[in-house]
């Protein structure tokens, strides 16, 4: 603020003249108290109006001064209670509830907003912990079901070589299959057979394996087989077979030939009796 | 000499002899300004004991820090006889003056102005004072006219009346300097 231009304004002059609004007479009060310069030359403008008052100065009559002792001390005593009880003031009051109000409806508001955070992070957690328990819980139904599976193998196994009488062959590939290697469990008493198939090289979807057992050199059908990764681990075949010297498998068309082709023969074990 | 901040202190501590000691000092310079307002030695005597009670009974809302006590003990007088003067002139039965009668009234108050040997300089400092000048502190001090009351009473531009005011403050300034 320039102060040298306020004060060349006139509102001072205006102001110790008692010319002001109410808002200007505010302005200058507040001003003066902060430029010391403003406040300087109000004080030279108010004594010029005091010597100016004082110019104009006239006795007043010698009895006036009595009778205004006698109206205050008469006044003192009946009025002063009137005079020093003041309505209190209302701003004062209003101001720090006002603000309490305030800080009560912003403190609300934060608790508010930081329980919602908590509840946001709160489920976020919880998604987490739910998917990482759905992958879990997949996880293990995937290995209850293999558990399963490979109960069932060995169930069936089981429930095969516990009967009397049961045997167990091993077929092992010869130059066209090298890695060729299948277990036979076979009961001549119950006449069944199963085949049990640890590495032979996958075929053609119109092909599949075929079991032969061979009596007095004659090839008897004894049922067809599939490999590869997909084929049950035991496979039970649904022929007969109460006689073998030896047991041969080969490649035969789906659903297995009244004969064997030779020329696919994978492998062959003599049964020793 | 008492100084006026002791003077303040005694008249808060509801001194008499500080009152006393008030109403001797200042009663003289008041009485002037609220003649010279009212122009009628009867009402003036009124105000001026209604001044006093006033000045006594609210000296709690005078502040030291805004101003002298002289100029807030004139601004007291001044507010009051210029509000009696327009509750006066509102009331509807009051007669309007003439001209002639207010030549007599002001004929009266300048008859009523006795020689104060405190200040033999009157006329000497305000025959200095520029009579334009003068008017229009006299309008807006001892009438209390506005600048707007003032401007349109002189026939002259509100601007004119802002300049000359701070004029004649300043011109009062360097006399009584001097």
């Amino acid at each position: 603020m320039n102060v040298t231009e306020y004060i060349a304004s006139g509102i001072l002059e205006s102001y110790v003249m008692g010319a002001v609004s109410d808002q200007e007479r505010r302005e200058v009060d507040c001003l003066s108290s902060i430029y010391p310069e403003i406040k300087q030359e109000l004080d030279q403008l108010s004594a010029s109006l005091e010597n100016y008052a004082l110019l104009h100065s006239i006795e007043p009559p010698p009895q006036l001064k009595a009778s205004l002792l006698e109206k205050l001390n008469f006044d003192e005593q009946k009025d002063r209670p009137e005079t020093i009880v003041r309505p209190m003031p209302v701003e004062p009051t209003s101001g720090p509830t006002f603000q309490v109000t305030w800080i009560a409806a912003a403190a609300v508001g934060l608790v508010l907003l930081a329980f919602s955070f908590f509840l946001v992070s709160r489920l976020y957690n919880e998604q987490q912990t739910l998917s990482s328990l759905r992958s879990a819980n997949s996880t293990l139904q995937t290995e209850l079901r293999q558990l399963r599976d490979r109960q069932q193998r060995d169930e069936q196994t089981l429930a095969l070589l516990r009967q009397p009488g049961t045997r167990t062959l091993e077929l092992r590939g010869n130059e066209k299959a090298p890695n060729g290697d299948i277990l036979l469990y076979w009961n001549p008493q119950s006449r069944q057979v199963a085949v049990e198939v640890r590495s032979l090289p996958p075929l053609q979807p119109d092909q599949q394996y075929q079991l032969w057992s061979l009596v007095n050199g004659k090839p008897i059908d004894a049922g067809v087989f599939d490999g590869g990764n997909a084929a049950p681990f035991l496979q039970r075949l649904n022929r007969p077979i109460g006689q073998a010297d030896a047991f041969a498998v080969t490649v035969e068309k789906r659903g297995g030939s009244p004969t064997p082709t030779l020329s696919t023969l994978l492998a062959m074990t003599p049964v020793k009796s | 000499m008492v100084s006026e901040s002791v003077l303040i202190e005694k008249l808060t501590q509801r001194d008499q002899r500080a009152f006393h000691w008030l109403y001797d000092q200042y009663s003289p310079a008041l009485y002037g300004v609220v003649l010279r307002i009212v122009r009628d030695e009867e009402q003036a005597q009124d105000l001026l004991q209604d001044i006093f009670i006033k000045i006594w009974k609210n000296l709690d809302a005078y502040d030291a820090q805004k101003g002298r006590l002289f100029t807030w003990m004139l601004n007291v007088a001044r507010n009051t006889a210029i509000d009696a003067l327009r509750s006066r002139k509102t009331q509807p039965t009051s007669a309007i003056r003439t001209d002639e009668e207010n030549v007599h009234i002001v004929d009266r108050q300048y008859n009523t102005e006795q020689p104060n040997p405190e200040h033999i300089g009157v006329k000497e400092v305000v025959s200095q004072l520029r009579p334009e000048r003068r008017e229009l502190i006299d309008l807006v001090y001892f009438n209390g006219y506005t600048h707007e009351e003032a401007a349109e009473a002189l026939n002259m531009p509100l601007g004119t009346v802002k300049t000359r005011i701070r004029a004649a403050l300043q011109e009062l300034k360097q006399l009584f300097k001097s």
